[in-house]
């Protein structure tokens, strides 16, 4: 079954090391960059490292785990976001088997995937957390509409709108920087290295 | 201490988390039940918060259940302590979002400017914030009450790959480590004079001298640890056993049963009601 | 038949332009404990690696001639299988720390797990080996609570609760202080005397000297001395392969040199022979 296959292509013993050692660098990466009030998350580094290096399932695990622990340790108001966190490491993990990551430029367009990535998935929880999908029988459409329209306030309220892609391109650009620091002897380790190497 | 002294801020980074286990060793018989069970108890009153009917149902769950729960296993006052403060900013953006963007409220109560305050949003707002406390909090309870190693031992003998648990296991293990790490590394490169006060360029700036030892250090390590786990023949293809057995017992398998035939309810009478309201 | 029969051996990394390893020929006997030592970049690791079977199978790479340890072809048999009969216990104590359990007996246990042993067979094993390794007292701490030296008896431990016949050691000392590593090697002898093959990578060569039945030299991915230690350890060879002397060969030699050293006398590699040789100097003198 190839779906089945793909999935275990993404999971070596290299993997599963590499996977806590990735949710421990986004806490504490996140946690830096609280502690220095910068304008942004960079809270998922480690999971578009896996994702580029191991695979879009371990991609997708890395980022749902990591939101569960960030829940547990730091902010359970992170929990319902845990769909976002899985599609960064997913799409990461796909935008890498496609060969966006083998230069700076193509790793952006990585950045601006997955904060795309990341908007529509956040919408739907955003909508049905803070707008309410109630039984009076409001369509998801208008729903979106009007959750927009409420982004626009908060846009401007809070500047997210210019934040988000900044974020990911960041953090693609970051995980990228990464890769580009660590030996080819290292790299080969993993299960998609041929994602990175030029 | 003045806040802007280089003192107070250090605090600030010594201050980060490093608990990342909740448990509180109490000896409860809650803390004796089956990991399993209590998992199971987290989900029926989450699936009853946000599907069961009633619109203080949320509220009463927390009330009545989790909170006699938690005196039940001794640990009230941190559980009581831990939800709300977890949970206070949330409730604060809840309220303030939803009674002023709520969609189809008509009932204005206050006005303020352009922004009107809404009765139907504030009551949306409790309904949708007790609905939250009650899905934190009884995760918390099952940490308060649970040692990560029986959760992990208890997924481990029913089946749960043995990947996944050591996934886990490893990174509320190493979690700590990393930020003990992270620390050092803050204070030393602090003493060379890296800034983390001021304008925006300079906290900018100290962003990476501070993550990339910790990054580079830790993803070294990946492959010795690979090695080691190999070494204790992790990838063996005999069937693992399990040395610590977390009792289990009828009682506690018909009370699980019981609460998956609850969430079963909960979910039917919210497929019934929104039916209802159609036709 | 021995346990160890190495035979023609060569390797190279993969994306590596020359060999780790040239055409090594090794014969290692049931029991015997045997040092390794050698620069940096000599081979040492590689040769560790290759006895317990993670090269080929984990680093890959280009691996001719052959290796038999403990009965078991180590390009033939997969890697899960070799390291339940050849044990290996390396530098970094932090990193043999699973991360799997939260206790240290549960973490002895885990490679017993894998291996699908019975309950009461893991019990009675663990405690005998934390009994063997000093650390019953640590049992219900967690691993990541513990000193570097801890850290390293309870890997030697997680090992030896396998029951290897061979265990392979790449320098299990080098982090640890002297207690530290004072501890570790009397557990390593005292497993020796059980009758475990022993092969250890080591730079400390005054324990080496003390602790092993045979030294091997290895230069540059080739083997260099094979021998006992009182013999490899003063070889004049050593210092062509970028191998350091004892403290105690050192001085002697330099006494020698002053005619403080009895002629004749064979050069020392531990403390023992360095302060009889000094006495019967001073006799003499």
């Amino acid at each position: 079954m190839r779906l089945v296959e793909s999935i275990k292509k993404d999971f070596n013993t290299m993997t599963l090391v590499l996977i806590p050692v990735a949710i421990a660098i986004n806490i504490v990466i996140g946690q830096i960059v609280l502690v220095l009030k910068l304008p942004v998350f960079l809270d998922s580094i480690g999971t578009v490292l896996v994702g580029a290096l191991c695979g879009p399932w371990a991609g997708a695990l890395t980022g749902t785990l990591s939101n569960i622990i960030w829940g547990l340790a730091i902010d359970p108001n992170s929990f319902p976001w845990f769909p976002v966190a899985l599609f960064i490491g997913f799409v990461s993990g796909w935008c890498a088997i496609a060969g966006l990551f083998k230069t700076w430029w193509k790793v952006i367009i990585t950045g601006i995937l997955v904060a795309f990535t990341a908007a529509i998935v956040s919408t739907p929880i955003a909508v049905y957390l803070y707008g309410g999908i109630t039984a009076s029988g409001v369509s998801f459409i208008t729903a979106f509409l009007l959750q927009t329209g409420r982004d626009l306030v908060t846009a401007v309220l809070s500047a997210n709108f210019i934040v988000e892609p900044v974020d990911k391109v960041a953090t693609a650009l970051l995980a990228y920087a990464i890769i580009k620091g660590l030996s080819v002897r290292y790299l080969a380790r993993f299960p998609r290295a041929d994602n990175v190497s030029a | 201490m003045p806040e802007n002294t280089p003192q107070a801020s250090q605090d600030k980074f010594s201050r980060m988390p490093d608990r990342l286990s909740f448990y509180l060793e109490r000896g409860s018989p809650f803390h004796r039940l089956n990991p399993l069970t209590k998992l199971t108890l987290v989900f029926c009153l989450i699936i009853l918060a946000f599907f069961g009917p009633g619109y203080w149902l949320p509220s009463l769950l927390y009330l009545a259940v989790l909170i006699p729960l938690s005196l039940w296993s001794g640990v009230g006052r941190e559980f009581m302590r831990t939800s709300i403060r977890l949970l206070l900013p949330l409730f604060g953006f809840l309220f303030v979002m939803q009674s002023l963007f709520y969609p189809g409220g008509r009932t204005v109560l206050v006005s303020l400017w352009i922004f009107a305050i809404k009765a139907e949003g504030i009551a949306f707002a409790y309904l949708t914030a007790t609905r939250i406390l009650v899905m934190v909090s009884s995760f918390l309870l099952l940490l308060l009450g649970t040692h990560p190693s029986a959760l992990m031992n208890d997924f481990a003998r029913r089946g749960v790959p043995a990947p996944l648990t050591y996934i886990i296991a490893s990174t509320l293990q190493i979690l700590p480590q990393m930020q003990a790490k992270a620390a050092t590394i803050i204070d030393a490169q602090r003493s060379r004079g890296l800034e983390t006060e001021g304008g925006l360029g300079k906290r900018v700036r100290a962003l990476l001298p501070l993550v990339g030892p910790l990054v580079f250090g830790s993803l070294v390590d990946v492959e010795e640890r690979a090695i080691a786990l190999e070494a204790r023949a992790f990838n063996s293809r005999r069937v693992k056993t399990s040395l610590v057995e977390i009792p289990d017992s009828q009682v506690e398998r018909l009370a699980r049963w019981t609460m998956l035939l609850l969430m079963l309810l909960a979910l039917a009478s919210r497929a019934w009601l929104s039916f209802k309201s159609r036709v | 038949m021995a346990i160890v029969q190495v035979e023609g051996l060569s390797y190279t990394y993969p994306l590596a332009i020359s060999p780790a390893l040239q055409d090594i020929n090794l014969s290692v006997e049931q029991g015997e404990f045997v040092a390794v030592i050698g620069a940096n970049g000599a081979g040492k690791s590689t040769l560790c690696y290759t006895l317990a079977g993670f090269i080929p199978h984990f680093f890959k790479g280009n691996l001719q001639g052959s290796a038999r340890v403990a009965g078991l072809d180590t390009s033939q048999t997969s890697l899960a299988e070799m390291v339940v009969r050849v044990g290996l216990v390396f530098q970094n104590p932090f990193n043999q720390i699973s991360g799997a359990k939260f206790t240290v007996y549960e973490e002895i246990a885990f490679g017993l797990e894998n291996i699908g042993l019975g309950r009461q067979e893991m019990k009675n094993r663990v405690e005998k080996v934390m009994a063997l390794t000093g650390i019953a007292d640590l049992a219900h701490r967690s691993p990541y609570a513990l000193s570097g030296g801890q850290q390293q008896r309870v890997a030697l431990a997680s090992i030896l609760v396998m029951e290897p016949e061979v265990l392979v050691l790449d320098e299990p000392t080098s982090q640890l202080d002297p207690i530290g590593t004072r501890e570790v090697f009397q557990v390593i002898k005292e497993m020796s005397r059980q009758g475990i093959t022993i092969v250890m990578a080591e730079h400390k060569l005054e324990w080496v000297a003390e602790f092993a039945d045979r030294v091997i030299a290895l230069a540059e991915g080739r083997m260099l001395l094979d021998g006992k230690p009182r013999e490899v350890l003063v070889d004049p060879a050593l210092p062509a392969g970028h191998i350091g002397i004892s403290r105690y060969t050192s001085l002697a030699r330099r006494a020698t040199q002053q005619g403080l050293w009895p002629a004749g006398r064979r050069l020392p590699v531990t403390l023992d022979e360095a302060a009889d040789g000094f006495r019967e100097a001073r006799r003499a003198a």
